[in-house]
């Protein structure tokens, strides 16, 4: 037992020690807010604001309605085109128009009409649906005045609305909408630290064996202790990694609440309040913590294994990693299925089901515990992937034992397999 | 009394025999060779003997008790063929844990890494990673490592490759030493004159079997072959059969003479002086472990293709 903690500790400071560590988990969090406000502010810059003649045959439009909707919408401008209509429709640049719609002789009470704006250029939906938007509007506005109703009447009929909202009459708490964007985060979350430490742990292995300091290290350790204390260690950095994630969150969530002003962060404080507020927080965290952990055990024993019986050429790790990657990218994409039908029969054992399991089951648990997810459902879960991860760190053990000596050719998946059952 | 008993131990791995019921017993405070060609099977025995693999069958005899792998690997040092550290842990750091490893309480592993550091002038070392050390430096780094622990039985393999003559004797000096503080060495090299130099035990091993067991005196006595070198000008041409010798050949100035069954040396003296040679020398020439080993080990397939692949090459060898 001892040994196994001196491992884990080994294991765990030099890692948490190295510069590396350290700027991941102050980055990750920035990139990550980057990447949310990057990809709106890029979609913002490349819209395009075009110049659109619109030709009418209908003879609804006039110059009043446009000028009154391009003030409105300054992003492309529309101008009712007359005269020099034929023109624009042979070269719309040579008149100074990006575009044109053109508008049949169809009568305001005609059900669907569709219409093409045609350009030189092809934009994307970003830069044409706000036209879109804009030519709606001053359809209504057609149609407003040829039922004669007045501002008022536009008014009731624009806000007075019926909202259908989703709501859990056993567990108020397990409401979908929060509870989409929870299962979200925990499944996606649980995805990464899979793929990020498992492969950590894996070439963890990898430098050992190529070192030759597996060797000296079994002389004095039996290979699953070195194995498990391996897994844990790294294990601990990643839970050390979420931690000071959590804490960041919390600090910037009461810096926000007493600094009391800028209203981003009121905002942030705000919408986080409503969320914590509305999901059974003890309940998902202590979830969380379970299946992270399981699930890691479940997946990084593997890892260690493959990292155990290859040797230092990458490639060999990955295309043996294969199989155990697509398992983890499998569980993503039944996730999705699981969020949006969290009772359906792919839900309920793509979440008992242990390889599965860590990443849908907590998927399906902001939904509800015991009425989307019933407690037997729970129990089956954890206890199979208590089972898995025994049953999966015991093999790996047995892999790592015959592999971690071992050199020369990669060995495939049947040979492995078969030094974890034959007799020792 | 004995530290290490091996009893009729074997391990079959699926394409070979590796281990094939071997038997031998080490003395305390002995220097003991483990001989044998590439693939023979040594590193297979040491690793039973360091408890990394589990014997098929048969039995090892610790310290006078049944092998516990648990507890009894912290009297064992191993110091394995191919060299293995941590590259980027610095080496004060890496010494301390591969001694807590071995059992030993933080504040006696540092003692003891501060009194090695100091022997071996290694102090400035203390921060430096293993990346930052020469080949040789890093074997002196291992060496300490392997016997920071006091370990009752020392495996070292090939523990001098790599080592420039300087820190050769450094560390011989420091194998006899243990031993004579009462600690058991065993020695696995093919590098035969330093089995000679220190080794007093060897077994030599091949193909999974023991062939040869005994003190390097014994074996060497076993496997003279009545030679003698005979300094003097010139012996009579004329040898006749009655002489107690046949000369089997020249080298250096001197005959080389082989007794005949049932003659002794003095006889061989005797019949020159009668036929009045001048004789400035006379000694026996025992045979080298070297070439002892090749006789041995000769014969097996590995050799004999080798040695049909030089003749290939080479025909009027």
């Amino acid at each position: 037992m001892n040994k196994i903690a001196l491992i884990i500790k080994r294991e765990y400071l030099t890692r948490v020690r190295k510069r590396t560590f350290i700027i991941s988990t102050l980055l990750f969090p920035l990139l990550y807010i980057l990447l949310i406000f990057g990809t709106g502010y890029i979609a913002e810059k490349s819209k395009q604001n075009l110049k659109i003649a619109i030709i009418d045959s209908s003879g609804y439009l006039n110059r009043t309605m446009i000028t009154k909707q391009n003030l409105i919408d300054n992003s492309s401008t529309l101008t009712l085109a007359t005269e020099n209509a034929n023109k624009i429709i042979n070269d719309p640049k040579a008149e100074g128009y990006d575009g044109y719609v053109v508008i049949p002789p169809i009568s305001w009470q005609q059900g669907s009409n569709h219409l093409l704006l045609k350009s030189n250029k092809s934009y994307g939906i970003g830069t044409t649906s706000p036209i879109d938007a804009k030519l709606n509007r001053i359809w209504d506005e057609v149609k407003n005045d040829s039922l004669k109703i007045d501002t008022a009447k536009q008014q009731i009929l624009a806000t007075s609305r019926l909202k259908l909202t989703p709501s859990n009459i056993k567990d108020e708490k397990a409401n979908a909408e929060t509870a989409t964007g929870i299962g979200y985060a925990c499944g996606f979350l649980i995805y990464f630290i899979l793929l990020i430490y498992g492969s950590q742990v894996m070439m963890g292995v990898m430098e050992e064996k190529t070192n030759r300091i597996a060797e000296i290290i079994v002389s004095s350790v039996k290979p699953f202790q070195m194995m498990l204390g391996k897994i844990t260690g790294i294990g601990l950095v990643a839970l050390t990694q979420f931690l000071l994630w959590i804490s960041f969150v919390l600090i910037i969530y009461n810096v926000g609440k007493f600094s009391g002003g800028g209203g981003m962060a009121t905002a942030i404080v705000a919408s986080a309040q409503k969320v914590f507020g509305s999901i059974n927080v003890p309940l998902i965290l202590f979830c969380f913590a379970f299946y992270f952990l399981a699930g890691f055990f479940f997946y990084a024993s593997l890892y260690g294994a493959i990292g155990s019986a290859v040797n230092e050429d990458m490639r060999e790790a990955q295309s043996l990693a294969f199989p155990i990657t697509m398992l983890v990218i499998l569980s993503i994409a039944l996730m999705s299925s699981a969020i949006a039908n969290p009772t359906s029969p792919v839900a309920v054992w793509a979440s008992i089901i242990p390889f599965s399991s860590p990443i849908v089951m907590m998927a399906r648990i902001p939904f509800g515990v015991p009425n989307t997810v019933p407690f037997w459902q729970l129990g089956l879960s954890m206890s199979l992937l208590i089972i898995g991860f025994v049953f999966t760190t015991w093999f790996a053990g047995k892999i790592y034992r015959t592999g971690i000596l071992m050199y020369g050719k990669k060995p495939t998946w049947r040979e492995m397999i078969r030094w974890a059952f034959r007799k020792s | 009394m004995a530290i290490l008993e091996l009893h009729n131990l074997k391990k079959y791995f699926a394409t070979q025999k590796a281990v094939d019921d071997i038997s031998l017993s080490i003395d305390k405070g002995n220097i003991f060779g483990l001989l044998g060609p590439n693939g023979a099977g040594k590193t297979t025995l040491i690793r039973m003997i360091t408890g990394i693999f589990y014997p098929d069958e048969g039995e090892i005899i610790f310290d006078g008790k049944k092998f516990n792998p648990v507890n009894d690997v912290g009297h064992i040092g191993y110091m394995p063929e191919e060299r293995g550290l941590y590259k980027k842990m610095k080496i004060g750091e890496q010494t301390l844990y591969l001694a807590q490893l071995k059992g030993l309480k933080k504040h006696d592993a540092l003692k003891k890494i501060k009194e090695w550091f100091k022997k071996f002038e290694m102090e400035s070392w203390w921060n430096k990673k293993v990346e930052d050390l020469s080949k040789g430096m890093s074997q002196k780094l291992q060496f300490v490592t392997t016997v920071l622990h006091e370990p009752k039985l020392i495996i070292l393999d090939e523990p001098f490759s790599g080592l420039d003559p300087v820190n050769t004797n450094l560390i011989k000096d420091e194998i006899f030493n243990l031993a004579q503080t009462g600690a058991t060495i065993i020695f696995s090299t093919h590098r035969m004159e330093q089995v000679e130099e220190i080794c007093n035990h060897i077994v030599l091993v091949n193909k999974g079997k023991k062939i040869l067991d005994g003190t390097v005196k014994q074996v060497k006595q076993d496997f003279k072959e009545n030679l003698f070198s005979v300094g003097t000008e010139l012996i009579p041409a004329a040898v006749n059969g009655n002489a107690p010798f046949e000369v089997v050949g020249t080298k250096d100035h001197s005959y080389v003479v082989r007794i005949k069954e049932g003659n002794k040396p003095n006889q061989v003296l005797q019949y020159l002086l009668q036929e009045g040679v001048n004789i400035h020398s006379f000694n026996e020439i025992l045979p080298s472990l070297n070439d002892i080993f090749i006789k041995l080990v000769e014969g097996t397939p590995l050799t004999r293709q080798f040695l049909e692949q030089k003749q290939a090459a080479n025909p009027n060898a």
